[in-house]
């Protein structure tokens, strides 16, 4: 049994430096958009589980199984996604390396990334992210100067969280506000 | 609300909390029961907690030197520290967000010292951090130092001050109902009965107003220059220029620029025993550039006479100037 600061720092250093290239496979590999991020977080949770049991000698290789196998799973289980798409699923493996090199940022692509990344927030929540990460102020001394609640401080600064983790990890980085009362009649649909 | 998207946001909603300085202990633990439950929770956490830090880099754009990293370094730790350890940390960052409201708590004083100049005077010292404190004329600061922080007092006059970095413990100090707190590196104030003035040559302050209806918060970045009358601030436009002339005293001098000579004599008073009076009008709109030592009056005094054909009288300690 691994223990979780193990399990923790493999998950940072092997797996989430993949999230790009997992997000783009999962993708290219299931028809239904908006499942995309449910079944990452669930790969994400399987290899966690089995990664427990002992830390896999290539993280990558198996992170893309784990996927596979998911995706594969799901796929039978679901009616929406046709029986073509998991054939499609073991020829992928292949071209994964010419698809998706996972780049492997140094401090400055960082930075950079994470400017375009804060730039692409909308004005208010990015003053309200520059106050805090970039000039260190907390929720309560951000909203004395912006003369907001601390409440609306928190709210933006998640709501910039949320868009710039994906920016970072590779994704679109936009603001997606889910209006879920619209969402959940759209899966009612048959 | 879907199964991921309700994780991801309480993973959200931790990692905000968790940079609140209002984290405690206790908050920890919870943290870690809600990790435990599943490891989808663990997952979204540490996705979110890696992608968050992947931006940290952000900082650097900020502070020149290392308060905002430090200080997010102590608060972004996840893994379980001792509670004795957390306890500190919380209330390091306590102290540097709460400010002032802290500074009635009891704690132990490292080392309190009180340092004056006289007139014309100038002193420097070191404090037991590192930093440098430098006195102008006619000045008396206390300081303290503790484990949790440190203040200075500033009574009366003028000093610079070169704050050595450290994140757990904030240089704060006071001048009247004032307090500034640093979050940079080289800065000055400055106060007389009616106003204080903060200069900041390095880095950024944090101005709070504490006196007067409203609690305000004012920053002050390298090249700007505050002027606070009573309870209102005036944020002078960057200028590192200004903000160079106005530090002149460190090297014994002042630095004018088209400064009106009323302004010029009364700089030169703070410094001397011998008072230099302007009598009309026409003499006092008198504009006038350039450096000059702090301690020659009579060079100054000379030159109004040579350069603007100036009428200089003497009466004792008084140097009456005037056009006629």
């Amino acid at each position: 049994m691994i223990d979780d600061d193990t399990l923790h720092s493999w998950f940072v250093r092997d797996i989430l430096p993949l999230e790009r290239g997992l997000t783009g496979y999962i993708r290219r590999n299931w028809r239904t958009a908006e499942d995309v991020l449910e079944l990452r977080q669930d790969i994400y949770e399987r290899a966690l589980t089995g990664a427990r049991r002992g830390i896999p000698s290539n993280s990558r290789a198996y992170l893309y199984t784990v996927a596979r196998n998911h995706l594969i799973n799901q796929a039978t289980k679901s009616q929406i996604v046709s029986i073509e798409a998991v054939a499609d699923l073991d020829t992928v493996d292949r071209s994964l390396d010419l698809f998706e090199a996972e780049r492997v940022l140094d401090a400055r692509d960082k930075l950079r990334l994470a400017q375009t990344g804060i730039d692409k927030l909308p004005p208010k929540c990015r003053e309200i992210v520059i106050l805090q990460k970039v000039k260190g102020f907390t929720d309560r001394e951000a909203a004395e100067i912006l003369g907001v609640s601390v409440e609306t401080v928190r709210r933006q600064i998640k709501l910039g969280m949320k868009a710039l983790i994906d920016h970072m990890l590779g994704g679109s980085g936009r603001i997606v506000r889910s209006d879920y009362r619209a969402r959940k009649k759209r899966v009612k649909k048959p | 609300m879907r199964r991921q998207a309700s994780i991801e946001n309480q993973a959200l909603d931790w990692l905000v909390k968790r940079q609140s300085p209002e984290w405690a202990s206790d908050d920890h633990d919870d943290l870690d029961a809600w990790l435990n439950e599943s490891i989808a929770h663990k997952a979204a956490f540490w996705r979110a907690e890696y992608g968050w830090r992947q931006t940290d880099r952000l900082q650097s754009l900020g502070l020149k030197a290392g308060l905002v990293a430090a200080r997010s370094q102590a608060r972004f730790r996840w893994i379980p520290f001792a509670a004795a350890a957390s306890l500190v940390a919380f209330l390091a960052i306590g102290a540097f967000a709460f400010g002032p409201d802290l500074a009635n708590q009891p704690r132990t004083i490292v080392q309190q010292v009180q340092h004056q100049t006289a007139i014309g005077g100038r002193e420097e010292f070191e404090l037991p951090d590192g930093s440098r404190v430098e006195l102008n004329t006619s000045t008396t600061v206390r300081a303290a130092v503790s484990e949790a922080r440190r203040e200075v007092w500033l009574d009366s006059g003028e000093a610079f001050f070169d704050v050595v970095h450290d994140p757990d413990r904030p240089f704060i100090v006071h001048a009247g109902g004032k307090t500034i707190t640093v979050l940079g590196t080289k800065f000055s104030v400055r106060r007389d009965e009616s106003h204080a003035i903060v200069s900041v040559l390095e880095g950024r302050v944090r101005i709070d107003e504490l006196a007067g209806p409203s609690h305000k918060v004012t920053i002050v970045e390298d090249g700007g220059t505050a002027y606070s009358r009573n309870s209102s601030i005036l944020l002078a436009a960057k200028s590192a220029k200004r903000v160079r002339n106005s530090l002149a005293w460190r090297k014994g001098e002042l630095s004018f620029e088209q400064a009106p000579l009323s302004e010029v004599v009364s700089e030169f008073n703070r410094y001397n025993e011998t008072k230099l009076l302007v009598s009309d009008d026409d003499a006092a709109n008198i504009l006038i550039g350039g450096s000059f030592k702090t301690s020659s009056t009579d060079s100054f005094v000379r030159l109004l006479r040579d350069a603007y054909g100036l009428n200089i009288q003497r009466e004792g300690d008084t140097v009456r100037i005037s056009t006629y």
